[in-house]
């Protein structure tokens, strides 16, 4: 007979012990790492992977290579064909597209007009929910005359609408699951997901711009970005790309088996201010403000070099690039004289007391809280005291856009047409119709913005320029900085480009170079 | 036996409803919209109000809150707003990798606790109980973010054993249990320590010594089966906390738990998700205790569950 009192403790290990047996024995299958097949490390997974549906960062990275849309950007944000090989345009409100010959889908089908009318159907149908949707409410009607053609027919003539084409086309009729299962043109083909592991995409040899050199390509899902990096200086990863800390790169520059390649980027860094505040509304404060930030230190000395001082919204790849606008260089003195003439005095000179106090609302991002801390010493320098508040990102996000701020800093991602100065600076865009936060009311730049979206050309360019001017004057937003975009990859990668939106397209012609075999 | 797991069973009712119900409201309550993420910043203001509808949340949160309580009484536990998957299926997709983490790191924490545990307790006050208590002291000072990397750096860098993260074969798990395991071992070897002290001092132990049992047999058979009581609650709490997910660990070895997939549904303000997840570890957490409960009888015949 047991006794319990005598075998109590062994039984307790002994159960363990088989657990974790059992638990050693289920998972003993190692899969083999196939050669000729990149990975890629990413922060975290696609949420879905439909192109009509998905917004995040991961299925946008993974959309490149699956997907084409009808037309495509490149790297100076002029639009290219992709799946179209041209279009005419009648008149400014009819665009018509003829389809690439030969172009077939991942399942074999061939590529028709009517595939490319669905999708843009499907996101444009009110029921389907698409975050796209919104940027295509140009569309009056679509009509498909033949399987290479389609006409586009839009309400008003509109400047952006050939750039809200490149969303990727999905084939009609689909009767498979396409946010778990997609099905694309792209150059490589969708063969698994494991959630939050990995993803395994195939070289598509049908590629109708040519099969890649590739025979795969994985993304492995690693979320602490320190581990990310070591995987790649192990070698079980090939490439990683933004964000990477700044201080990492100086460990990874001196690995002899990695190179780190950096280009200019498109996210734009700023601080906003709430206009209707009494002190944050006032002009010469955010000029005084503007003066008093050394952005060049804080690029030098915190972004490591990952960073252009920016003077407005669109960065220097853009041909909408405006070169002459008011710069803030470094200039402590002036901001304090600015704020005399202002009639913010200085209680005590160089001692401790404040002109007046701030409230300057920030993320939890360890970084966007070390530079809220220099901004904090560099103001308290002309007599600004800064009271630095971070908020979980919901929290704070949710503030900013209710204008529960006085100060804040965030960037705009991917800014890759001008059009955005309407949804960010149009008085008609204030929270929640748009992203004016800051509450910014000038008629200038509400007829200048609209009249963007329905010209064309050197026209264009004229408005654009015109309002990146008034808005470097006005200074609804003090401009920090462009990032620069970076990638850390093994040097027997060969042929990725680090492009200014961050895309992966150039995956497709990207090799690996065979290890050198040491005799 | 049976009574008492009945009575616990029902007892778990209030329990769970109750943790739930908070975080339903909590997390309703925290500032983040769904539909903005869901849509993006550009959305129309229709569509906003369309797909808010659609969803429900433009329900009073009350009304919320009853329609949530109602599903998960009849086992719906909803989708996820951002993936669409069923949200039981999200969470049993990513189960088995947090008990597979938790089950090990505790069979290694008792494999190494008890042991050392009962050695420093039968040498008290001799070099290897100091040695032993001072390992343990430094199992318990080392953060999973500190010594989860430095195990990286040395296993699967510098020494190239394992992989340095993911979940593959056998070999991807043995990095994060001891990453897991230590600070547990740790705890759990300085209480049986204490309790096996406490226990070699009963007059029972001395009246086995007294009977001329072997030094093993007192330790072991008397002592030991006695003094476990307090580390089998200790372990079961540990346990529980183990199958919510060990976020830091699941991050740093990229292991795809229960943890993440709670964060990330936080984080996304996915509210079916988010509440699914808590859900399932509130109900890990009474089922471990209930687990616990059983093995009180088995090992201490004193215990009778009538």
């Amino acid at each position: 007979m047991i006794n319990p009192r005598a075998w109590g403790g062994s039984a307790m290990c002994l159960v363990w012990l088989g657990f974790a047996l059992v638990t050693f024995l289920s998972c003993l299958k190692s899969e083999p790492i196939p050669s000729n097949t990149l990975f890629i490390g990413i922060e975290s997974g696609p949420r879905m992977f439909d192109p009509r549906l998905s917004t995040d960062a991961a299925a946008s990275k993974v959309g490149d290579l699956l997907f084409n849309g009808l037309v495509k950007r490149r790297d100076d944000f002029s639009i290219a064909p992709d799946l179209a090989e041209s279009w005419d345009t009648p008149d400014r409100r009819k665009y018509i597209f003829h389809i690439r010959a030969g172009v077939v889908f991942h399942n074999g089908r061939k590529l028709t007009s009517k595939d490319v009318k669905e999708t843009f159907d499907f996101i444009l149908d009110e029921k389907n929910k698409s975050p796209w949707r919104s940027s295509l409410l140009a569309i009056d009607s679509m009509e498909t005359p033949d399987d290479s053609t389609i006409v586009f027919n839009l309400k008003e003539p509109s400047a952006p609408f050939l750039g809200s084409l490149t969303v990727g086309v999905t084939p009609a009729g689909m009767d498979t699951d396409m946010a778990a299962r997609p099905i694309g043109t792209g150059p490589f083909r969708f063969v698994d997901y494991k959630t939050e592991e990995r993803l395994t995409l195939a070289r598509n040899d049908g590629y109708f711009d040519g099969a890649p050199s590739l025979a795969g390509v994985v993304f492995k899902i690693v979320p602490d970005e320190t581990v990310r990096v070591l995987e790649l200086e192990k070698g079980s990863l090939h490439l990683v790309m933004n964000p990477i800390t700044p201080d990492i790169l100086s460990r990874l520059r001196s690995k002899p088996d990695l190179k780190v390649v950096t280009g200019l980027g498109t996210n734009y860094s700023y601080l906003g201010f709430n206009l209707e505040d009494p002190i944050a509304g006032n002009i010469e404060v955010r000029r005084a403000i503007a003066y008093a930030i050394d952005r060049k230190s804080i690029i030098t000395y915190i972004l490591k070099g990952l960073a252009t001082p920016a003077a407005g919204l669109i960065t220097k790849a853009s041909e909408y690039f405006e070169s002459e606008l008011a710069k803030y260089s470094y200039d402590p003195e002036r901001a304090k004289n600015i704020l005399d003439n202002a009639g913010f005095t200085d209680p005590d000179g160089d001692g401790p007391k404040v002109r007046f106090t701030l409230k300057y609302s920030t993320s939890q991002n360890e970084l966007r809280k070390r530079i809220a801390e220099v901004f904090q010493w560099q103001l308290a320098k002309v007599g600004i005291g800064l009271d630095i508040r971070s908020y979980e990102w919901g929290a704070f996000y949710s503030d900013i856009k209710k204008g529960n701020f006085q100060v804040y800093s965030l960037t705009w991602v991917g800014i890759a047409d001008p059009d955005i100065m309407h949804y960010i600076f149009n008085s008609e865009s204030m929270p929640p119709n748009g992203a004016n936060r800051g509450r910014y009311v000038n008629a200038r730049i509400d007829e200048l913005t609209r009249l963007g979206r329905i010209s064309f050309g050197a026209e264009r360019k004229r408005i654009y320029s015109e309002a990146q001017k008034i808005l470097a004057n006005d200074l609804p937003y003090i401009s920090l900085w462009h990032s620069v975009n970076v990638a850390v990859m093994n040097r027997r990668v060969k042929g990725f480009v680090v492009a200014p939106d961050e895309n992966l397209k150039s995956i497709k012609d990207v090799r690996i170079i065979p290890p050198k075999v040491k005799t | 036996m049976k009574y008492f797991l009945a009575r616990r069973l029902l007892t778990l009712v209030p329990v769970v409803w109750g943790v739930v119900s908070l975080v339903f409201f909590i997390i309703h309550l925290t500032p983040g919209d769904p539909v903005e993420i869901m849509l993006g910043e550009t959305a129309s203001k229709a569509d906003m109000e369309s797909l808010r509808k659609e969803l429900g949340l433009d329900k009073s949160i009350l009304s919320q809150y009853l329609g949530f309580i109602g599903e998960v009484a009849t086992g719906d536990l909803g989708r996820s707003l951002f993936t669409k998957k069923g949200v039981f299926e999200s969470i049993m997709e990513r189960y088995g990798a947090t008990v597979e983490l938790a089950l090990t790191s505790m069979a290694l924490a008792l494999i190494l606790a008890i042991p050392l545990g009962v050695i420093a307790a039968s040498r008290k006050d001799t070099s290897v109980d100091r040695v032993s208590m001072a390992l343990s002291l430094v199992g318990v000072s080392m953060p999973s973010f500190w010594i989860g990397p430095l195990l990286i750096m040395v296993f699967a860098i510098d020494l190239g054993w394992f992989p340095v993260s993911g979940r593959g074969g056998v070999e991807s798990l043995v990095l994060p249990s001891i990453t897991l395991g230590t600070a547990m071992a740790a705890i759990l070897s300085r209480l049986t320590r204490s309790t096996m002290i406490e226990t070699l001092g009963e007059d029972y132990i001395t009246t086995a010594r007294a009977k001329g049992a072997r030094g093993a047999i007192v330790l072991y058979k008397h002592a030991l089966s006695n003094a476990l009581l307090p580390v089998v609650t200790v372990a079961g709490l540990q346990l529980g906390s183990l199958l919510a997910g060990a976020i830091i660990t699941e991050t740093i070895f990229a292991w795809p738990g229960v943890g993440r997939l709670t964060i990330q549904a936080i984080n996304a303000r996915d509210y079916p998700l988010a509440q699914g997840c808590v859900l399932t570890i509130a109900l890990s957490y009474v089922f471990v205790n209930l687990l616990v409960d059983i093995v009180y009888a088995i090992i201490d015949p004193r215990i009778r569950y009538k």
